[in-house]
């Protein structure tokens, strides 16, 4: 989908020469991310250096010697100047190196087991909100002021402004409590995975729910930004049914929106799932984070935000890259 | 701009007539009321508790009997006190995180749209917030400022909802910054701070009012969030998110212990939602980060 098209397949004759300058913008607005993603890194570097408080601190055991705390601050690197300790954490990134947490192990290890089962529930909620969104948005957008348009509206707003925990706690009750329909805990099999895939019902619709209210208001607006130019205008004056009119003609022009807020939604999904899976008991990167803030352990914490902001970089990029795409067929 | 996503698509199905202005003053009202109500109910809570937060008056867990009308949480405490009393700070620090991000917003907005050089330097900087998911900011910040409890959420909350929200501000000052008074003033000689505060502040007010809504609904959640992962208000205070993280363990025994906080958070949040999505000037474009 984001992958730029083959010269010559469906453009226009003359192709290779309208793709070049496409390219160059392309690479402009990589070089742009990329620029954003290292003021951020160095944001967040900056922050965590210039606040009181470090890591050799924050995990000293009661009653440890200043010397305790020193010889861990040096084993940590805390004591190199900050330019150098980010060039060199900089450098590792690439090589997928996350840099050390506070008990001396690699991010990297500490991820590796739990990451892939956020990966999975990251990835169904994701298709879930996205999925939800276009059909709610697209269904109230053919109603402009209508019933259905106002409900959906007012229960999309509702439900981005509840915390993923509220609507945890609201699942739970409906669905496991009441019901027992769904287990309320997930359970961890010898593989590290979910047991069984009922325990992912839950913390899916947990996550996903508030990222649907989210991404339904972006997907009404963008269509109906669509729904007044011309082109749409013209359709509908041909008298095109209107479900075609929604998904040919005004879906295109807006698929730029519609990815932007999906890329955001990726971020706030991550945030979601430090509170979605310590409820579940779901054993991924966020409950890792949780346990994380319980040992103050600030460079496991730095580095998945870090690579958080990554994530968004690239989807973001992904995102640029579409309404490039999509502006160039329209020119 | 709001024209446009108001008209949807006119030909499919015309959208009926605009209430007049008095009409849409009276349905404002109406929207606020349940916020401002339970607003006023979080404040009086403490007043209004049955029992102390701090003791048990039954055992862990209990279900509901006479004396505790909505059972005793993990430590036997009384949950209906606890929920009286856990209102007031959240909602205080939620103010506080509206307030301050709306009045540098205002500031920092006001300037963007009157100074269009300085304004692309927001731009960047907003682009630039938009990376970092707010709850993991805010995890790190008050991970590596120990002690700092609510006021490092509150100041965390603050700097990572103002580029979004000034964002908003210049959106809807740069129209009026291009007006024909605003010209003639800048062109009279008119000194920056009067341009700010005597043109064009008064012409954003319902934008305003429905930013501090809005940002009060994402103090809410910030803070709640903050509180579940145990980064703000410390285990003894009655904490409405700090119960539900407490109490979910035994959801069981009793589900009010947990149900109770997490329907007030639920009710604050929709509440102060409807009342700032009504206080917004026409249909609001939806915060599209672009």
């Amino acid at each position: 989908m984001t992958t730029p098209r083959p010269a010559g397949a469906g453009a226009p004759p003359g192709g290779p020469a309208r793709i070049l300058p496409g390219a160059g913008r392309a690479a402009r607005l990589a070089a742009r991310r990329l620029g954003l993603l290292v003021a951020l890194l160095a944001a967040v570097f900056a922050a965590v250096e210039l606040l009181p408080g470090d890591a050799a601190g924050a995990t000293a055991e009661r009653g440890e010697s200043a010397a305790g705390v020193a010889a861990r601050r040096a084993a940590l690197g805390l004591d190199r100047p900050l330019a150098q300790r980010f060039w060199d954490w900089m450098t590792g990134l690439p090589a997928g190196d996350l840099g050390t947490t506070a008990r001396g192990q690699h991010v990297t290890d500490v991820l590796a087991g739990p990451f892939p089962n956020t990966l999975l529930l990251g990835v169904l909620a994701l298709a879930l909100s996205t999925t939800g969104a276009l059909a709610l948005g697209g269904w109230a957008v053919l109603r402009p002021g209508g019933r259905v348009d106002r409900v959906i509206e007012a229960v999309a707003t509702v439900a981005f402004a509840l915390p993923e925990f509220v609507v945890s706690v609201a699942l739970l009750l409906l669905l496991s409590q009441w019901t027992g329909w769904l287990p309320a805990v997930t359970l961890t099999g010898a593989d590290g995975a979910p047991e069984s895939w009922d325990m992912l019902v839950l913390p899916l619709l947990a996550l996903a729910i508030p990222q649907i209210g989210w991404n339904t208001r972006i997907v009404r607006g963008a269509l109906a930004d669509q729904a007044g130019l011309p082109h749409v205008q013209a359709s509908v004056l041909d008298g095109l049914p209107r479900r075609r009119i929604l998904v040919h003609h005004m879906l295109p022009g807006a698929m730029p929106a519609v990815a932007t807020g999906i890329a955001t939604s990726a971020g706030m999904l991550l945030g979601g799932a430090v509170v979605v899976e310590t409820l579940f008991n779901y054993p991924g990167v966020g409950a890792v984070l949780a346990g994380a803030i319980a040992d103050r352990d600030t460079p496991l914490v730095a580095g998945v935000v870090m690579a958080a902001g990554t994530a968004v970089s690239l989807l973001l990029l992904l995102a640029d890259l579409i309404r490039t795409i999509t502006l160039g067929e329209r020119r | 701009m709001t024209d446009a996503t108001r008209a949807g698509i006119p030909r499919l199905k015309p959208p009926p007539a605009k209430a007049g202005g008095a009409g849409r003053r009276g349905r404002v009202l109406v929207r606020a009321v349940p916020a401002l109500l339970l607003v006023l109910l979080a404040l009086a809570g403490p007043l209004l508790a049955p029992h102390a937060i701090d003791r048990p008056v039954t055992f862990p867990y209990a279900g509901t009997d006479g004396d505790a009308v909505l059972g005793g949480d993990q430590l036997g405490r009384d949950v209906l006190s606890r929920v009286l009393t856990g209102g007031a700070p959240l909602i205080a620090t939620a103010s506080a995180i509206a307030l301050a991000v709306t009045a540098i917003a205002t500031v920092l907005g006001i300037l963007a749209a009157l100074r269009p050089a300085l304004g692309r330097w927001i731009e960047r900087v907003a682009d630039l917030a938009i990376l970092l998911p707010a709850v993991l900011g805010i995890m790190l910040v008050a991970l590596a400022w120990p002690g700092g409890g609510r006021l490092a959420v509150g100041a965390a909350a603050t700097v990572l909802g103002v580029p979004y929200a000034v964002r908003l501000v210049a959106a809807a000052a740069a129209p009026i910054a291009g007006t024909g008074y605003v010209e003639v003033a800048a062109a009279g000689g008119e000194r920056l701070w009067y341009l700010m505060v005597r043109e064009v502040l008064p012409n954003l007010r319902s934008t305003l009012l429905a930013l501090f809504g809005l940002r009060f609904v994402e103090g809410v959640y910030v803070v709640s969030v903050a509180a579940f992962l145990q980064l703000g208000p410390q285990p003894p205070e009655a904490d409405w998110a700090l119960m539900i993280r407490e109490n979910a363990a035994g959801i069981t025994l009793n589900p009010w212990a947990v149900a109770a906080p997490c329907l007030a958070i639920g009710l604050l949040a929709v509440s102060v939602n409807l009342a700032a999505e009504a206080l917004a000037p026409a249909r609001p474009t939806p915060e599209t980060p672009l």
